[in-house]
């Protein structure tokens, strides 16, 4: 092997350009004393390493990068081949050959640099997949080949393998082949290991560069795909900026806005628009987008434009937009969401109006039967008191008259009528209530009264459940409407009755809490979940659950018991009914409740 | 290489394992100036790789750099093993490390390198 501080043919060539790069060089550094005689040697050295640096620095990708290290490298010296292994998942592996390579020798390079890899700690650098990923880059131009007879052999005869390193992590190897014994000595691989560190910095910026771009198409293609999806919505959506602004709409929304409004300007306030043109439609979106800015969601508000039959109606969503990128949440501005639900609405007022007709035509047999019931009733119960009359006390009790198992039947009947009375003026009330034309019709009578009455009502048809009454109060008295309050009472403890299949007690208590009367209706049934708690009163909300699957009901006796309620200016909610299991619907009325709390006029 | 330190001789396993790292901070010392700093320990770990499966006690080196491990828990990973056996491992590790070296550079670094490695655990074992 070549001595190490031998100086080779190759070198001298490389002395001439690097000189002050070398260590030890006789005659060069050594010889020269004193600071100004060593100024031209660090000015030219600056001057080399600018150059290697501006090189590498230029390269915008890595066949750059491979110019540049080839051009640096046969400055030097001459060798037959370059190779660069990078450590990425597949490792890349890129072949620059100075002259033609032999099948044998790129095999032996490929060998060679898989043996490096693996004393490197590359993981799963095998040759076999190496060969497969190998990329020839010939670069001719900076290529200095040697003619065949300059060509010595065709088997690797130096050969250097140098890690290229980035902040202490190997990114790669560089390694050089030549076909001559001995082209490689510890000088040159220092130098070589110099432009290796300027190649490993250059390649990972093409590395980052690359990933650069790779995130930007990532990020333009989903900018374009959101664009798209946006632009097809048959939703009208629109954004603003963080003082309620438009600043871009979708075309849907282009062509909804210049329905509205002609000549509706972007960029100014939808607040400020809506004070210069008012329109209330624009002060409801207005409002919804400043609650959206303060951080609110609005989702599904009805806004109604026109005063026609069929006025239009959009179901308005706004989110607030919030830029999560950054260590703190920034607003940015709205998000808008208009959704024309006309044709629902009208639909909605069709099937209103139909159910609003049959409640009607159902209501009026319904009262034949119930007044002839009633009618049957007292003649059962007249002929049953004449009779008793005529009998001894002891006995009367004793004799089960066949009129008494009629009037039971009869008491079945109007008990289950005065149910279906109550499911029909439900469904009746339900568009009343929703078009906010529930009205009340108020009198003087005791609550206690209406609640014995409705107990005695459901009991005649509930024979497996005890329902009781507990008054904690002395004076029932309450001015409202007492067939509504009926009502209400009735739908709670048919819920009670029917959502205890088992039976039990059924207690309605009536308190009196802050002026106002307190009714607990009680049950031990199968009770809700809280999770419902909040859509219980909604309308046609039916409690979900296999438990609950085999109960009838059309789930609006809650929807109108809450809208009775709330006119007369009191509250219902439920709660768990704790250690017993059930459930416990409470409402309260005002003590003085009348015309003049729910702002009628005095009677 | 056969073993420095041999039955013959009288040293503790701490004295071995001091003369192997010394033996490693030696090579690194060398190679840093030629190869970049982090060669050497990415060799001592892909080294300890290639001889675990003949001396496992030394798989600590093949997670960490073997310049990020205390000292002292090298000790006590090494409280087990009799000073035979940390001798034949070092050593195997050492002649790995040189192997590498080799494949890397060829006979550049290496030859003259390995002379001076042996002379220092030569040395240690004479004091």
């Amino acid at each position: 092997m070549q001595s190490q501080y031998s100086v080779t043919e190759d070198l001298y060539r490389m002395e001439s350009t690097y000189p002050c790069l070398l260590e030890q060089q006789p005659g060069i550094v050594n010889t020269m004393d004193g600071i100004e005689s060593r100024l031209p040697i660090i000015s030219n050295e600056l001057e080399v390493l600018n150059k290697i640096g501006k090189r590498f620095l230029s390269a915008i990708d890595r066949f750059h990068v491979h110019r540049a290290l080839m051009t640096t490298l046969q400055e030097m010296y001459s060798f037959s081949a370059c190779c660069i292994l990078l450590k990425d998942n597949p490792h890349q592996l890129f072949i620059i050959p100075c002259q033609p390579l032999s099948a044998s020798f790129i095999e032996d390079m490929i060998g060679r640099i898989a043996s490096a890899a693996k004393v490197l700690g590359f993981p799963t650098a095998k040759a076999e997949q190496l060969a497969q990923a190998a990329y020839f880059d010939a670069p001719d131009e900076v290529a200095q080949f040697r003619t065949q007879e300059a060509i010595k052999s065709t088997e690797i005869g130096s050969c250097l393998s140098i890690p290229l390193t980035i902040d202490n992590r190997i990114i790669g190897i560089l390694s050089l082949f030549d076909e001559l014994v001995g082209t490689f000595d510890s000088n040159l691989l220092k130098l070589t290991t110099l432009i290796a560190d300027y190649a490993a910095v250059a390649l990972e910026n093409v590395r980052l560069r690359e990933r650069e771009h790779a995130l930007w198409r990532q990020a333009e293609r989903e900018r374009q795909r959101l664009e798209l999806i946006i632009r097809s919505m048959t939703e009208s959506l629109f954004i603003t900026d963080e003082y309620g602004a438009i600043i871009s709409m979708n075309q849907a929304a282009r062509h909804l806005l210049s329905q509205l409004a002609n000549d509706l300007p972007t960029n100014i306030p939808l607040q400020q628009l809506a004070d210069t043109h008012n329109v209330k439609w624009l002060y409801d979106v207005a409002r919804s987008v400043n609650e959206a800015l303060s951080g609110e969601t609005v989702t599904g508000r009805e806004i109604i434009i026109g005063n026609e039959q069929v006025p239009l109606t959009l179901s308005l969503s706004v989110a607030p937009l919030d830029d999560a990128s950054g260590p703190t949440t920034h607003l940015l501005g709205a998000v808008v969401v208009l959704n024309d639900i006309t044709a629902t609405k009208q639909v909605e007022r069709l099937k209103d109006e139909f159910v609003s007709v049959v409640s009607h035509e159902l209501r009026t047999p319904l009262t034949n039967i119930k007044g002839y019931t009633q009618h049957l009733i007292r003649r059962l119960e007249r002929r049953i008191r004449k009779h008793h009359e005529g009998q001894p006390q002891q006995q009367a009790t004793q004799v089960d008259l066949p009129e008494s198992v009629d009037l039971r039947s009869l008491q079945i009947v109007q008990s289950q009528t005065d149910h279906l009375e109550r499911l029909v003026n439900d469904l009746l009330d339900r568009s009343r209530v929703q078009w906010g034309q529930l009205t009340l019709e108020y009198q003087s009578f005791y609550l206690a009264d209406v609640l014995a009455k409705c107990i005695s009502s459901v009991q005649a048809s509930a024979e497996q459940h005890l329902l009781s009454l507990e008054i904690q109060v002395s004076d029932t008295q309450i001015v409202a409407d007492k067939s509504r309050i009926e009502q209400v009472v009735g739908n709670l403890l048919d819920n009670a009755v029917k959502y205890s299949p088992q039976g039990g007690h059924v207690t309605v208590r009536l308190q009196e809490q802050q002026n106002m009367y307190l009714v607990s209706v009680i049950d031990q049934g199968i009770g809700v979940s809280p999770e419902q708690y909040q859509h219980i009163f909604e309308r046609f909300y039916r409690v979900s659950n296999a438990a609950t699957r085999q109960y009838s009901g059309v789930g609006l006796g809650l929807y109108v018991a809450k809208a009775i309620v709330t006119k007369h200016g009191g509250k219902i909610w439920l709660s768990e009914n704790k250690g017993i299991g059930g459930t416990i619907f409470y409402f309260t009325l005002p003590c003085a409740t009348g015309p003049k709390n729910a702002g009628l006029p005095q009677k | 290489m056969p073993p420095m330190f041999d039955d013959t001789s009288p040293v503790s396993r701490k004295q071995i394992t001091e003369a192997y790292l010394k033996a490693l901070r030696l090579i690194d010392e060398r190679v840093t100036p030629l190869l970049g700093k982090i060669t050497t320990r990415v060799l001592v770990q892909a080294a300890a790789r290639h001889v675990m499966d003949d001396h496992p006690f030394l798989y600590f080196f093949v997670n960490m750099p073997y310049t990020e491990i205390d000292p002292a828990i090298i000790h006590e990973q090494f409280s087990g093993i009799t000073t035979q056996e940390l001798s034949a491992g070092l050593d195997a590790l050492l002649d790995a490390c040189f192997a590498g070296l080799t494949e890397l550079t060829g006979n550049i670094i290496a030859p003259p390198l390995h002379s001076e490695v042996i002379y220092h655990l030569q040395q240690a074992q004479q004091q």
